[in-house]
């Protein structure tokens, strides 16, 4: 049972919520350094930020049709950051003039014993990944260049395998609901971006 | 009266919490023929005399959740109970719990989360808990003395005792007892039971979590105060 849709309900609870605005495009790997150096040229970054993270996907399975989904993610490469804890939402459906996915979003910083607790809550993992790649930011934009990679043992996330020959790019915002010209701030921003590289506005219920 | 010397041990700082020094929650049970709030003002005079200073005042409190019986019957496994708690001194953080289990401690947008799991995990809400007083500083040690209350009737008294210098918290309960009885007198209390465990692992705000834990859950069992005494 999800919560009702919050775009109509900019403060729920006494909480604001916050909604994550997406756009989505790839690029093969012969292109990633044209990309790279186009968004050095856009972008308020002084120096190149990679990232290395291992995401591990969560499913609370109950007499719902569908179940509850969060997404643990842990950094690699930065010793001492916390575990980021997410919940998305379903995308909202609306205004097709709407430039970019919009759905509900929730980030929690979290201690490093994240898992085990999920587990205790009833939570099973689904499925994992290790995504390698570069960040990006413009004013409240975030631009992640990156590349997944499947972890072919359980948990050993020393041997993985490269998933495809391209890169995902993500250009999304974080922000209070009911801010929709942040959608048009991105439109503006991946235009800049063509032809190196398309971002659209991806339903992920159409690609299953 | 108590000057007292730890050797100086390391305080560690990471992004979501400061480690806090060795510290035990206790109950202090109502004094004969008293209120509860008589017997707070009884041992606040007592700290007063001692030569403890106001600093402000502390609030810790407990939200119990249980698994929804639409979850229980595809995971085939008896209902848990998890515990939502938030202390003042950590205002940016939330602790969730499971007796004997994990204890998370994150930011407080797990409380938004909690909203959204509501069909998977209902909160019982006449089992809201807290407990809520005034800090006192006496040298290296800090002191919280707080009246438990449930819904609007009071049905104890919570005593905290920090001491600043010491992280180990094997290294410094003979000089937390040695203080508490200076105060607390005959119901001093025994050696919290996360002390017992680790001896020489360090002390984190987790710890103190579940003390408090397990205090409200001794409370939660007790025979409620009589109304008379609750003034």
């Amino acid at each position: 049972m999800e919560a009702p849709p919050v775009t109509m309900m900019p403060v729920t609870g006494g909480t604001i919520n916050m909604m994550e605005y997406l756009l989505q495009g790839s690029v093969l790997d012969h292109s990633l350094e044209s990309l790279i150096h186009r968004l050095r040229g856009l972008c308020d970054n002084m120096e190149l930020e990679t990232f290395l993270d291992h995401e591990m996907v969560f499913l609370l399975k109950g007499q719902q049709a569908s179940p509850f989904v969060l997404r643990a993610r842990r950094s690699m490469d930065r010793a001492g950051a916390p575990w980021h804890l997410r919940y998305l939402g379903q995308p909202e459906v609306g205004d097709k003039n709407r430039h970019a996915l919009v759905r509900n979003c929730v980030d929690i910083a979290t201690s490093e014993n994240l898992t085990d607790f999920l587990m205790e809550m009833g939570f099973r993992m689904d499925h994992e990944f290790v995504a390698k790649g570069h960040l990006f930011r413009k004013g409240i934009m975030k631009i992640m260049v990156y590349k997944i990679y499947r972890i072919l043992v359980p948990g050993n996330t020393e041997s993985i395998e490269a998933l495809s020959l391209s890169y995902l790019v993500e250009l999304s915002v974080v922000a209070p609901a009911g801010q929709d010209m942040v959608s048009d701030d991105m439109r503006n921003f991946a235009e800049q971006l063509k032809p190196l590289v398309h971002l659209e506005k991806i339903d992920p219920k159409r690609l299953m | 009266m108590l000057r007292t010397h730890c050797p100086a041990s390391r305080l560690g700082i990471n992004l979501l919490h400061l480690t806090p020094a060795s510290l035990s929650v206790s109950q202090m049970p109502v004094a004969e023929g008293k209120s509860v709030q008589q017997t707070v003002e009884l041992l606040t005079r007592k700290l007063e005399m001692l030569g403890a200073e106001k600093q402000g005042t502390f609030c810790v409190d407990c939200e119990t959740y249980h698994t929804a019986a639409s979850t229980l019957g595809s995971q085939g496994q008896t209902g848990k109970l998890m515990y939502v708690m938030h202390n003042s001194e950590y205002p940016l953080s939330c602790f969730a719990l499971f007796e004997n289990g994990p204890c998370l401690i994150a930011d407080t947008n797990f409380d938004v989360l909690m909203v959204k799991l509501k069909g998977f995990f209902q909160s019982a809400k006449a089992s809201k808990i807290e407990t809520r007083g005034t800090r006192y500083q006496y040298c290296d040690f800090l002191v919280k003395v707080g009246t438990v209350t449930m819904g609007p009737s009071a049905r104890g008294i919570s005593v905290e005792v920090e001491y600043g210098p010491c992280v180990v918290a094997s290294d410094c309960w003979n000089l937390l007892l040695e203080f508490l009885q200076s105060f607390l007198g005959s119901h001093t209390p025994g050696a919290p039971t996360v002390f017992g465990n680790r001896h020489d692992t360090v002390y984190g705000p987790a710890d103190t979590m579940v003390q408090y834990m397990e205090l409200f859950n001794k409370i939660r069992k007790q025979q409620q105060v009589p109304v008379a005494g609750i003034r």
